[in-house]
């Protein structure tokens, strides 16, 4: 249908209600000891995670997961032919790493063209993963990872890469190991681990950050990390010491997730 | 049969004191780690020790490399090189299309000077040809065929009737009767299924 | 970036000298090169700096515009970053080929002035919900030679510290609503206060030990890096992993501690460079881009 264009159909810029609430009710998580959905401040307290491979059948390898309330899909092609080929990529592969939050995940609602803010994590995803994947084996093709946040409830980029790392084993690709992401968020002098969207904004202003770590488990060797904020050098070890603690909780479940795609295919015969 | 194991990225296998290392795996300090998420398969290959191998699913995944032989269909023809997509590493399909060049230099091992490409290949034939190189920044896969046993294995003639080879440049139309040249590849026995 | 060819044979001898505390241009694990800092280099902006690291050439301009403030922050102004990768720098950069280092190194400059203590944004509101000021900070790469993050932040400290923002009074309009009227002394000016501003430390692994400010053929060395915003209380306001690889959890602590304790250091000398500059006034003698 054609668009009368010379009629004023709504306002050019819109703003989302919630910012309109009373600041009050945003704070009121910092005041409290524990956390609002029962975990305990500074420890190694994770969401239950729940998830699954092989979920897209158009893709290569595929993995959902959900933490809380953030949930993530994540599909992986390839390899392929390279599209670009530039010397540097001749004798590796190449990695390429889209990440998209759904423009309904956050409160606020997103444009669905990506803003820098969101390439800029795609890259982190990138950086976190590429140490894992065995890039080498893989000359003159690209791997295409996909990700995209159904619903952010916080951590984003920690599960992103958790649930690429699963994709990419479910695809196939060889690795070194999987690669588990933890982020934490510092509030004050203590740490709330695998933070929700509420705790990720909340908190008095000054004494907060954040830390996204990423882990290769079994060769115990950080491939990621990202930290912002405003913290000491100690703070900031202690940190990452915890959200290691995170990671290795995460494994067992990735594992068994891993294990049990494998379990579902048809075994392969002794030839 | 006793359950297989699985495992997952990552995970120590054993020593290298132990087994070798097969697909699927990779060497560190001394250990063999498992590249993928799949089934560990240890195999006597007369050798010492075992060789120890995870695979995913009942085809591994394939990559043209140097050396390979691959089975491929031309796409396209000039005077100076014919372009392909390559459809078969060895026996293993690939899932995605990959294409390769193949130059008027490397069509024939000898004569390289007389051959023409339009002698050789025609769009649509299938050919078995071997990866030379990944190929640069411009190029694509380079692949030859200068043995004997690579060449055009499939055609059709203008008729859109399949080919029989009757010499090593030329193909007959069993239709038509009509002759087209070719660079045709003597197929190993053992490789015709029938 | 730019690419240089390192040889199996000059990787080991880098390598080798790493270990023994001595690189190959003399310097010690953590010293930085030679580096130059002149501010207020171009006339039409509010502020500017170049600094020379090396090779390394950064110009950074500052122009202050009035905006109108980002409704999730009403009471505050806001910096806006663009990094340009000139295809002066390297022909690689021509065309659309620096977007991608570009977009990177904007996105990690909004990340390091991501919290309340790195520059007072209040202090560039105009008039709340209405009116505030918008800093545009343009990084242009001219040379680029390595360790191009610790560059860039020095040359923004620098230029932010040069930056003067001309006085704005708020008056009632004749119609009742409010009206701008900015000063037309030149010298009637607001200054930031840039104390807190941090810098940031690269630091490239090599071997088992780690380098500050690398040279390109330090960094083909390298596996891995990490990023380290340090300011001159010592604090840390952004940590990020570069490069392929990955890293020991024990290397990590070691490198921030030194990151921190390499960037605390950097402060104080920069902060005293930059006053000594200004005391001058007129009489300084400007060396511009021959020198």
């Amino acid at each position: 249908m054609p668009v009368d264009t010379k009629r004023v159909r709504g306002p050019e810029e819109s703003q989302s209600p919630l910012l309109f609430l009373p600041s009050i009710a945003k704070k009121s998580v910092a005041a409290e000891r524990g956390r609002q959905d029962g975990r305990r401040r500074g420890q190694a307290d994770v969401r239950p995670v729940f998830a699954r491979c092989g979920l897209v059948s158009q893709a290569k390898g595929s993995a959902y997961i959900e933490a809380g309330n953030t949930k993530l899909i994540c599909s992986v092609f390839g390899p392929r032919e390279a599209e670009r080929k530039d010397e540097a990529g001749a004798s590796s592969g190449r990695l390429l790493c889209d990440l998209r939050f759904a423009p309904f995940s956050c409160p606020n609602r997103g444009a669905w063209i990506p803003s820098s803010e969101d390439k800029d994590t795609a890259q982190g995803l990138l950086e976190a993963l590429r140490p894992g994947v065995r890039l080498h084996r893989y000359p003159r093709a690209q791997i295409e990872v996909n990700v995209l946040v159904l619903e952010n409830d916080g951590s984003a980029l920690a599960h992103a890469i958790t649930c690429a790392s699963m994709a990419l084993a479910d695809a196939g690709i060889e690795m070194y190991d999987v690669v588990l992401g933890c982020s934490l968020r510092l509030d004050g002098n203590s740490f709330l681990l695998d933070p929700t969207l509420q705790e990720e904004t909340a908190g008095e202003p000054g004494a907060q950050g954040s830390v996204t770590v990423a882990l290769l488990p079994s060769l115990n060797q950080v491939s990621g990390l990202q930290a912002d904020g405003d913290m000491r050098e100690d703070t900031l070890a202690e940190a990452v010491r915890a959200c290691m603690e995170g990671c290795h909780k995460l494994y067992p479940v990735i594992q068994r997730a891993l294990l049990r795609a494998v379990h579902k295919r048809a075994s392969p015969s002794e030839s | 049969m006793s359950p297989r194991k699985l495992c997952v990225p990552g995970e120590k296998l054993c020593s290298t004191e132990d087994c070798i290392p097969g697909t699927g795996t990779y060497l560190r300090h001394g250990y063999i780690f498992a590249a993928l998420a799949g089934y560990v398969f240890r195999k006597n290959e007369g050798e010492e020790l075992p060789v120890i191998s995870v695979v995913k699913e009942t085809e591994a995944q394939l990559l043209p490399d140097v050396g390979a032989i691959v089975t491929c269909k031309v796409t396209s023809i000039n005077p100076r090189f014919a372009k392909v997509h390559i459809l078969y590493v060895g026996s293993t399909p690939l899932k995605d299309r990959f294409r390769g060049t193949i130059r008027k230099e490397d069509v024939r091992a000898t004569e390289k000077d007389k051959v023409e490409i339009y002698k050789s290949f025609r769009p649509g034939d299938i050919v078995l040809a071997k990866v030379i190189s990944l190929g640069d920044v411009q190029s694509n896969y380079l692949l030859t065929t200068a043995e004997n046993e690579l060449g055009v294995v499939v055609a059709h003639s203008e008729a859109g009737v399949q080919m029989i080879p009757i010499s090593w440049c030329e193909m007959q139309c069993p239709r038509t009767h009509g002759k087209e040249f070719r660079k045709v590849a003597r197929v190993q026995p053992e490789f015709l299924q029938a | 970036m730019a690419a240089v060819q390192v040889c199996e044979a000059e990787k080991v001898y880098i390598m080798h000298g790493v270990r023994d505390d001595l690189r190959v241009d003399g310097r010690g694990c953590e010293d930085y090169r030679h580096m130059e800092i002149e501010t207020d280099v171009v006339s039409n902006t509010d502020g500017s700096a170049r600094v020379k690291l090396g090779y390394t050439d950064v110009l950074v301009g500052i122009k202050a515009e009035i905006g109108k403030p980002k409704p999730a922050a009403p009471d505050e102004g806001y910096l806006e970053f663009f990094v340009d990768c000139s295809a002066n720098a390297t022909p690689e950069f021509e065309g659309r080929g620096g977007e991608e280092l570009g977009s990177e190194l904007s996105c990690t400059l909004y990340k390091v002035f991501n919290n309340v203590n790195s520059l007072e944004l209040r202090a560039l509101c105009i008039a709340p919900r209405e009116h505030c000021w918008v800093l545009y900070v343009d990084v242009l790469l001219l040379q680029c030679d390595g360790n191009l993050f610790d560059a860039i932040s020095i040359a923004i400290k620098a230029a932010l510290f040069n930056t003067r923002i001309p006085k704005v009074t708020i008056t009632e309009g004749e119609e009742g609503g409010a009206e701008l009227e900015l000063s037309d002394d030149p010298y009637d000016c607001v200054r930031l206060n840039v104390e807190n501003v941090p810098c940031i430390v690269t630091l490239c692994k090599i071997g088992h030990r780690h380098v500050v400010d690398a040279t390109l053929q330090e960094k083909a060395c390298s596996v891995a890096g990490l990023l380290v915003s340090v300011t001159h209380k010592g604090t840390i306001t952004c940590v990020r992993k570069v490069g392929g690889g990955s890293l020991e959890p024990e290397s990590i602590f070691e490198m921030t501690e030194t990151g921190k304790r390499v960037g605390k250091a950097l402060h104080a000398p920069l902060m005293k460079l930059l006053r000594d500059e200004e005391a001058q006034g007129k009489q300084r003698q400007k060396v511009g881009f021959l020198g």
